[in-house]
């Protein structure tokens, strides 16, 4: 195995990832899918506490939160809202996760053009 | 190309940012010192009642006379005693100064839920118990309906707040206005989002309904008895904190207030 092969595979097995193709790890982790993870979180979570606080930044994760606890409403009427923090959690990162590897694959297009 | 990226991004935070410093609501300040302020026609007087006196429902009633005649308005906090925003609103309500006719305030109704820190006094839900066609069902909404036929209102508001909002959680009746027939509840929603409803939180928009008289809630009672302009103002636990709830609270009450000629801040209001 070549240095540049353990490196990766050193680099990869600290990033935690081991076993990931590298498009679904930068997917997973990379700074597109942190920067949408934090804008969908963190605005909202800044209202939360705050009510003005609330900001346009807050919308994505105001709107995504308030359907999730209306279907949520929905189906089992009798949970505290605050209970639906952890699937609003979870919806964030999924939608991060698309948009970051979203991202990604735009990125690898524009390079592959700018090498022609 | 990430360079280009990243200004981007951040001119959208930017321009984001300022549009919702730009478009935030900033209430109503004329309105409320218009209530808060005696008017130019002298000091308003106001005497207090003991209802239920000597019961362990014993609650004060406020009635505030302004200098010049005009309608009378009877508003109420505490029907359901864990519903602090009006509770809060109600006891400030009792050192506002209207400018024409009477304001008669009772801010802990059910006094004993209000205690207890409970939607629901000894007696249930005293929000159930002004059935049409008969008696009121307790001592306590006996003692509150006498109170409210010796005043004869114009216009009552009852002020609430619920855990969610209406038409989104389909069981809660948050950040909407119920109104009688012929009361102006669609103005009085329309207003509050303007004063109080940023356009990021479209959720929280205010729902104007108008409710049939034949139920058994206090407003509907007055309305379908004594031919009053009846409301029960809604706000909403979900994302609010207690000041944002008690804010949304005072406009409401200001704007019946506004709306209903006791208060001379006008349309513009």
């Amino acid at each position: 195995m070549s240095r540049d092969n353990l490196l990766a595979e050193d680099d990869s097995t600290l990033r935690g990832w081991p076993g990931l193709p590298d498009s679904l790890r930068r997917a997973a982790t990379g700074p597109a899918t942190a920067a949408t993870f934090a804008l969908l979180v963190v605005p909202f979570a800044l209202g939360w506490y705050d009510a003005a606080l609330f900001s346009p930044l807050a919308l994505p994760g105001y709107l995504l939160f308030g359907i999730g606890t209306a279907i949520g409403n929905a189906v089992a009427p009798r949970f505290e809202f605050w209970l639906y923090w952890a699937p609003f959690l979870a919806g964030s990162y999924g939608v991060s996760v698309i948009v970051g590897y979203g991202y990604e694959r735009w990125i690898a297009r524009t390079d592959d053009r700018s090498s022609l | 190309m990430r360079r280009r990226t990243l200004l981007a991004t951040g001119g959208v935070l930017v321009g984001a940012a300022t549009t919702g410093v730009v478009s935030d609501p900033t209430g109503n300040d004329r309105l409320l010192a218009a209530a808060r302020d005696p008017g130019d026609g002298g000091e308003a007087s106001t005497t207090t009642e003991r209802l239920l006196a000597d019961t362990d429902h014993e609650t004060t009633l406020y009635a505030i006379d302004a200098p010049s005649d005009g309608p009378t308005a009877m508003i109420f906090g505490g029907v359901h005693g864990d519903e602090r925003s009006g509770i809060d609103v109600a006891h400030e309500v009792t050192e506002w100064y209207p400018d024409a006719g009477t304001l008669v305030v009772v801010p802990e109704t059910d006094r004993v839920a209000v205690e207890n820190d409970e939607r629901e006094g000894v007696d249930g839900d005293l929000n159930r118990h002004f059935p049409a066609d008969e008696e009121p069902r307790s001592a306590l909404a006996r003692g509150v309906w006498d109170a409210v036929e010796r005043h004869d209102p114009d216009v009552v508001l009852d002020l609430h707040r619920s855990l969610g909002i209406l038409g989104l959680h389909q069981e809660y009746v948050g950040q909407a206005v119920f109104h009688s027939p012929g009361a102006d509840g669609e103005a009085l929603a329309d207003r509050l989002d303007d004063d109080a409803v940023p356009w990021y939180l479209p959720f929280h928009r205010f729902t104007s309904l108008e409710s049939n008289a034949s139920g058994p809630l206090l407003f509907q009672h007055a309305a379908r008895e004594l031919g009053a302009d009846g409301y029960l103002f809604e706000t909403t636990e979900f994302l609010l904190d207690r000041e944002t709830k008690v804010e949304m609270t005072r406009l409401a009450t200001a704007h019946v207030l506004s709306l209903h000629g006791l208060l001379e801040a006008g349309e513009s209001a």
